[in-house]
């Protein structure tokens, strides 16, 4: 499997999936119409890294604002980590944020809540996005 | 034809505090500009990170869930258009509107599930929101309001207010108000 690297712009993330390092990163705004086409090669990705290696997945997220389109997909890729926590893989994810925008802090906080992987959410003293 | 009166749109405007209004066919990237421009223009008013992060998200979720519903009904031509209202209260809340016509028969069908949402508090409203994003997702659903109806309602600070008027046998004009 190879990297995954998917450049963005004002409504969707920057993507990069590195296999080597078992680490996919996603940053920015998330919105748009069909965000389904942007995430599915993403979902495909952490399938086949889940499959095909036995390696820890680390997940740095960046986002800021998302839509609800978006959500959906997000939680299609935390499902995934969920299942391979579940059968002892090492998963993980950090999502950095703003500390002035706790919007985002409140986005994470509710994904944090469905999941038992292990998920901090992490604050950023000032900006540097 | 009628004569514009610039001036009296200009006046309304300035007394509802109408800071941004559209009419007219969304497209994707129009909906993308527009977002930018009302955020740079809440910024401009000092308004919190948090303030305009719920204006803008509400913003898209209509304008989405509009253009989602056109497509799937293919509506053309005018019925296609949307009207897009944000304005600035004398208290600091923001009101963003839309309107959009629908089929006849789609409209009471959103004006109950309104009327349901406005009966939940807080909590409820999470867990309807967290039930809705567990379930099979459908892209033929009738109105296509799920999710993003349930997410405006988390972001406003009362109920959603919906109306419905004819406009004939076949079609109805839906408006949407949410209070940020």
């Amino acid at each position: 499997m190879q990297d995954l690297i998917v450049q963005g712009n004002e409504s969707t993330p920057s993507i990069h999936a590195q296999w080597q390092e078992g680490c996919l990163a996603m940053w920015g705004d998330s919105y748009p119409e069909n965000p389904f086409e942007l995430y599915r090669p993403v979902i495909k990705w952490v399938e086949s890294f889940l499959a095909d290696s036995e390696r820890p997945l680390m997940l740095r997220i960046e986002l800021l604002y998302v839509n609800t389109s978006t959500i959906r997909s997000l939680m299609e890729i935390f499902d995934r980590l969920e299942a391979a926590h579940g059968k002892g893989r090492e998963v993980s994810l950090q999502w950095w944020y703003e500390e002035e925008n706790e919007r985002v802090a409140e986005l994470a906080e509710e994904f944090r809540e469905d999941y038992l992987f292990p998920f901090d959410i992490i604050a950023k003293p000032e900006s540097s996005v | 034809m009628e004569q514009i009166d610039v001036l009296s749109l200009r006046e309304a405007f300035n007394r509802q505090g109408i800071v941004l209004c559209f009419n007219g066919p969304f497209s994707a990237s129009l909906i993308e500009e527009i977002g930018l421009a009302l955020r740079k223009h809440m910024a401009s008013f000092n308004a919190s990170q948090s303030a305009v992060s719920d204006v803008f998200s509400v913003y898209i979720e209509m304008t989405q869930n509009i253009r989602h519903y056109s497509r799937q009904k293919e509506l053309t031509g005018s019925d296609a258009h949307a009207v897009l209202i944000v304005s600035r209260r004398e208290d600091g809340a923001y009101v963003v509107c839309s309107g959009n016509v629908v089929e006849a028969a789609d409209g009471p069908a959103l004006m109950a599930r309104l009327a349901m949402l406005a009966t939940l508090d807080r909590d409820q409203l999470k867990l309807a929101y967290k039930t809705q994003l567990r379930q099979p997702h459908d892209p033929d659903a009738a109105t296509g309001a799920g999710l993003g109806l349930i997410d405006l309602a988390r972001k406003a600070r009362a109920p959603l207010l919906g109306t419905l008027k004819a406009l004939d046998e076949t079609r109805s004009f839906f408006s949407l108000c949410a209070v940020i």
